[in-house]
């Protein structure tokens, strides 16, 4: 097969059967790869009531067709599931080595269901795939995991995911790792691994991947390489990494400081690129990657590749904290043992305000490093009375304190490092992504006007629709000024045969309406797509938009003409009609309240 | 001066594009594992280890041939695949795990494109150079030349080579994971 490795593994950790399948053809022209393709076999797998950690869950990990290859920037791999963190089907993805490694080793995905009765990790060496027991590596960090992984299998240099304590212990932001500072981040994949005791798999792939016309191939990806992806608005990501949004966010007053009570963090120099290059040792790259955005940084002893943007703004403005030593050491220790910074920052940050308010004294206070060091071994072990409430997340942390005022979380996923009450765009992204509040669905940051609603609806569902394509094919969001018909021109090339940029814009819609039919499935619907009491209720302060919200009535106004412009009902259920045009008809909510 | 291949790793990302094209380009298909050129990464460390043909001047897979298959032709060494007959002498001779017998029964190895190295042309970072030798160059060179590895499979030899210049680069000393807290 041309860009395809053929079969999908499945791998059923109950029976500890392993079982190589052939890909199914039929779905390709459909979902593609990735997101979409994973989200076509999780459905095939599972029923939308499933509970996230029982066995019965899949997890579903797929690469994209130009995983493997020269085409740049499309190591992504994507893991879809029901999420334990918010309930809802969901997407994260990562970068590196793993996704290159698994497809390379004949297998363009992996689907895993069922629970093993004792920790397992799963070994690949291209078709010698086997279970092998992980009991020594209970309790470990990522880090020592990822060592003894390769200690133990002689797979010297073999790509691995794997959790820490956090994914073991089900927290609901866990994260799976790989090369030690790459994570599936969001939305608690390191708990779904632990829910099946699934300590890490390891891979290694000497296969290798076609394309139909190589010597094409390569001019067409020399040219787009050239002509659209060596310039300014990507490379910025070269010579400055994902930190080069700090400085832009605070000028555009969306960076929340403070658990999102300010939108300007004045100390943000501490913490902007600048400061990221006095620490940095080494640029860093995913699998066939140019830009190399990562950052390799180290302050002390303490060694890490970022921190990156969300993370020096959650784990840092966020929380008060303008110190980058700290950030750099908050992020090395969420990485070893299996955290997301994001949520972990936001959860912390919520305490902080819980203490500072005088609602609940946990000992932690913005800006003060010790207890913001000390509480992650907390949460990740479950091992204090403050760690477990943190641990539950800011959603049941807030509901427990009668703190929904002051959390900043979508369907239990917190916000992320772009304020919507001065970006409305940003606002109806959160509310209306698959998993909760995510800025990796649309992005309306840049948009020239923030407030119109009708064209913050429109830039959101373009902006979706194309995401979803885009991770569909694995290709990193840094390449930034990426189009369809740069997609469509490497497929066509690649496939060998013609690919139209407009059956990729409806497979991205395809997809974006399959996830939302399984979460109305799940029992999902409009009344779930909200914001945060604190962005309609409360003034944002500092910044550019000091003194602003999203009122409700805004908000309200503006989530009903999206789902008009979805085709899609009062209750957010996509009309009979809308599935038509969409061929997704077979997968119609029976009863449609 | 004649031109020669330079890695330079501290300036290396480990985007593995330079394998990627080596193979698309020698075999027609993406694979690092068959690329002439092979990187070492140690993501814990943010450091990666390009492993290179030298083309030595004293050539042991050359030397070390039975039927004479290993040539030299103007300081690269090439293989006469037709006098080749597989028998991985070369590949146990080569100190650096920089030729390997293919699936096709014969051996392949570095042949620097013949004169114009694409792993050179597609490094973004500069990482690999193909030019005169400066003298700092010719020193990096050297301390790489000196480390060498008769044991184990080539891909064990470029592990353990890259491993120890990484070890180099970055302070053996383990960083702080976190333990003190």
């Amino acid at each position: 097969m041309n860009l395809y490795a053929g079969r999908i593994l499945h791998v059923d950790l109950t029976k500890g059967v392993i079982e190589p399948v052939p890909l199914r053809q039929e779905w390709l022209k459909k979902y593609w790869g990735g997101w979409g393709l994973a989200l076509r076999y999780f459905w095939e797998t599972v029923s939308p009531g499933v509970n996230p950690l029982s066995p019965d869950n899949a997890i579903v990990i797929m690469t994209g067709p130009f995983c493997a290859t020269a085409v740049p920037m499309t190591s992504r791999l994507c893991l879809v599931s029901k999420s334990p963190q918010t309930g809802t089907v969901f997407q994260s993805n990562i970068g590196g080595g793993f996704g290159p490694e698994l497809k390379l080793a004949g297998f363009d995905g992996i689907s895993i269901t069922g629970r093993a009765d004792k920790p397992v990790f799963l070994k690949i060496v291209d078709d010698r795939v086997t279970l092998e027991d992980a009991s020594e590596m209970a309790g470990m960090g990522i880090l020592e995991t990822e060592k003894m992984l390769e200690h133990q299998t002689g797979l010297l240099g073999g790509k691995t995911l794997s959790i820490g304590p956090a994914g073991e212990n089900l927290i609901p932001f866990s994260i799976v790792g790989s090369e030690s500072y790459r994570q599936f981040g969001r939305g608690g994949s390191g708990a779904l691994f632990g829910s099946k005791n699934l300590k890490g798999i390891i891979c290694r792939g000497t296969g290798a991947i076609k394309a139909a016309d190589m010597t094409k191939l390569l001019d067409t990806i020399a040219q787009h390489k050239s002509e659209n992806l060596f310039q300014e608005d990507n490379l910025v990501l070269h010579t400055d990494g994902s930190a080069c949004l700090v400085d832009i966010t605070n000028e555009m007053g969306v960076h929340p400081t403070k658990n999102y009570t300010e939108g300007l963090n004045e100390n943000s120099d501490r913490l902007n690129a600048d400061a990221i290059k006095e620490v940095k040792l080494a640029d860093r790259a995913c699998n066939s990657c140019p830009i190399a955005c990562g950052k390799f940084t180290k302050t002390g002893t303490t060694e890490v590749e970022g921190p990156e943007y969300e993370t020096l703004c959650l784990g840092g403005s966020n929380c008060g904290i303008d110190d980058l030593p700290a950030v750099i050491l908050f992020n090395r220790i969420c990485d070893d043992l299996g955290m997301d910074t994001m949520s972990c920052g936001s959860v912390i940050a919520l305490a902080m305000e819980l203490g500072e308010t005088g609602r609940h004294d946990f000992g932690l206070r913005f800006g003060n490093i010790d207890g913001y060091i000390s509480v992650l071994r907390e949460i990740a072990n479950l091992s204090t009375v403050r760690g477990k409430d943190l641990a539950m997340g800011s959603k049941k942390l807030a509901a427990k304190y009668q703190a929904q005022d002051l959390s900043a979380e979508v369907k239990g996923m917190d916000i992320p490092a772009y304020e919507p009450r001065a970006n409305y765009g940003m606002g109806i992204a959160y509310a209306t992504s698959e998993r909760g509040a995510c800025h990796l669905r649309a992005f309306t940051v840049f948009s020239n006007d923030p407030f119109d609603l009708s064209r913050q609806v429109m830039d959101v569902i373009e902006g979706q629709n194309f995401s979803t394509i885009k991770w569909s094919m694995g290709f990193c969001d840094f390449w930034a000024t990426i189009d369809l018909k740069i997609i469509a021109d490497f497929l066509s090339v690649g496939l060998g045969e013609e690919v139209t940029q407009e059956e990729l814009k409806t497979a991205g819609e395809r997809i974006w309406n399959l996830a939302r039919l399984f979460n109305v499935q799940a029992g999902f619907s409009n009344v779930d797509d909200v914001l945060p009491k604190k962005m309609m209720s409360t003034k944002l302060k500092k910044g550019a938009y000091d003194g602003n919200r999203f009122s409700e009535e805004d908000f309200g106004g503006a989530l009903s003409e999206y789902y008009r412009s979805r085709l899609w009902n009062e209750k957010g259920v996509p009309e009979e009609e809308k599935l038509e045009a969409l061929g997704l008809t077979r997968f119609m909510v029976e009863e449609k309240q | 001066m004649k031109k020669q291949l330079f890695a330079i790793p501290d300036r290396c990302t480990g985007c593995n594009r330079c394998a990627y094209i080596c193979s698309a380009s020698h075999e027609g298909v993406f694979s690092p594992y068959l690329s002439r050129i092979q990187i070492n990464n140690f993501a814990s460390r943010g450091y990666s280890v390009q492993s290179i043909c030298f083309q030595c001047s004293k050539a042991s897979c050359l030397e070390v041939c039975p039927e004479s298959a290993l040539y030299k032709d103007d300081g690269v060494v090439l293989v006469q695949r037709d006098k080749c007959s597989g028998c991985g002498e070369c590949v146990s001779a080569c100190p650096y795990g920089m030729i390997e017998i293919d699936n096709t029964g014969g051996v392949r190895k570095c042949d620097l494109c013949g004169g114009a190295p694409l792993c050179v042309e597609e490094c973004f970072t500069k990482a690999l150079v193909y030019c005169e030798p400066t003298a700092d160059l010719a020193k990096l060179k050297g301390a790489q030349l000196r480390l060498r590895s008769q044991q184990g499979s080539p891909g064990e030899k470029r592990f353990r080579l890259g491993k120890a210049l990484m070890d180099k680069a970055r302070s053996t000393e383990e960083a702080d994971t976190a333990q003190k807290n």
